[in-house]
């Protein structure tokens, strides 16, 4: 009986956890879109400045990180210095250290090495899409498998649209002209993830923010801006949320 | 640039990306994030996607560009509109390329 029950539960662990990563490959293939197109133009644009294919496939594979990949290539050009290159990369990233912040509730019961992997597997999109799915969650739900399941699921279908993307790119890199205009079709692609994602007033404040201080930064050095517009918006946000919460109390 | 150093930095790219995506998942259970910041994360995707967004629509070659005049600005609005009313990708895909391209041959 015991190993029958216990064969049981763990049959039962097996579909939730392969529902919830299927669940999560359908929530992402909307946004592949954008993350192929992405992909496409960073794997030309490794080509063009001069990395070997194995070299770009290598790149791609290991690193992982289109816009860090994008803000190097241009110094690897250049012929800078290693350093100023991985400090770059290093400023570019910064944002995915508040993403961090914000999955380490979800994920904080692994060991070290499947951190490391969760980490490797968190990308803009998928970071975004994860959280504002369970961010409103009770907190008692957070990193079950359902969650987990869904975050692999997602990371799984971003992955092989990236790095196939990326990869055609990289074979195809001497046949596509620039003038296609491929980059603003990645913006486009952005745009469309972004705009549902502005659901209520305090996240309409923040995006706005962020998006304000973003332009207006956007002259400052290694991105920079990006970072300074994250953490404004966000302050805004929650501030926006306090003085709606204050305003519904006095009523 | 050697094959030698394009292999150290691309190893290096991965060294500081992996640390940036997994600090908090490391070092998080020694240094918690009071209640108050883990709750205003929730904002940060909407910001994060705005902020890659907006400099690319607005401005054009490091001016800020707020015109009919700017293709990049229009037809990202036209995508954002169409977005909104569908909530359908490749509708937004196709009209925002569509006015993408028919205003830079205008132009």
């Amino acid at each position: 009986m015991i190993p029958r029950a216990l064969f049981g539960r763990e049959q039962n662990l097996a579909n939730i956890r392969r529902d919830a990563f299927l669940r999560g490959v359908r929530a992402v293939a909307p946004a592949t879109i954008a993350t192929g197109t992405w992909g496409l133009v960073t794997g030309v644009a490794m080509v063009k400045v001069g990395l070997s294919t194995i070299e770009a496939i290598g790149m791609s594979l290991l690193v992982f990180a289109g816009s860090a990949q994008l803000a190097a290539l241009p110094l690897v050009a250049a012929d800078a210095p290693v350093w100023v290159i991985l400090l770059t990369a290093t400023v570019v990233n910064l944002r995915f250290v508040i993403f961090s912040a914000g999955l380490q509730p979800y994920f904080r019961h692994f060991p070290l090495g499947r951190r490391l992997i969760l980490g490797y597997l968190t990308t803009d999109i998928g970071f975004a899409l994860f959280l504002s799915r369970f961010a409103r969650r009770p907190d008692a739900e957070r990193g079950s498998p359902e969650q987990v399941w869904f975050f692999l699921g997602m990371a799984a279908g971003n992955w092989v649209a990236w790095q196939g993307m990326s990869i055609l790119g990289i074979l195809l890199a001497t046949q596509v002209p620039g003038a296609w205009g491929l980059e603003f079709a990645a913006i486009i692609a952005l745009i469309a993830l972004t705009v549902p994602m502005i659901n209520g007033k305090p996240a309409l404040v923040g995006a706005a923010t962020a998006g304000l201080v973003a332009v207006a930064a956007a002259g400052l050095p290694l991105k920079l801006g990006l970072v300074v517009a994250v953490v404004l918006g966000i302050l805004a946000a929650m501030s926006a949320e306090l003085m709606l919460e204050r305003l519904g109390a006095r009523r | 640039m050697s094959d030698l150093t394009i292999w150290i930095v691309i190893v290096g790219l991965t060294a500081v990306t992996l640390v940036t995506r997994s600090l908090f998942l490391v070092l998080g259970d020694r240094f918690p994030l009071p209640e108050r910041v883990q709750h205003g994360l929730r904002y940060a995707p909407a910001c994060a996607l705005m902020a890659l967004v907006a400099p690319e629509l607005f401005v054009t070659q490091g001016a800020i560009d707020v015109s009919f005049g700017n293709p990049r600005l229009i037809a990202g609005i036209a995508a954002a509109a169409t977005i909104l009313v569908t909530r359908s990708m490749i509708a937004a895909m196709v009209i925002g390329m569509a006015a993408f391209t028919l205003l830079r041959l205008v132009a």
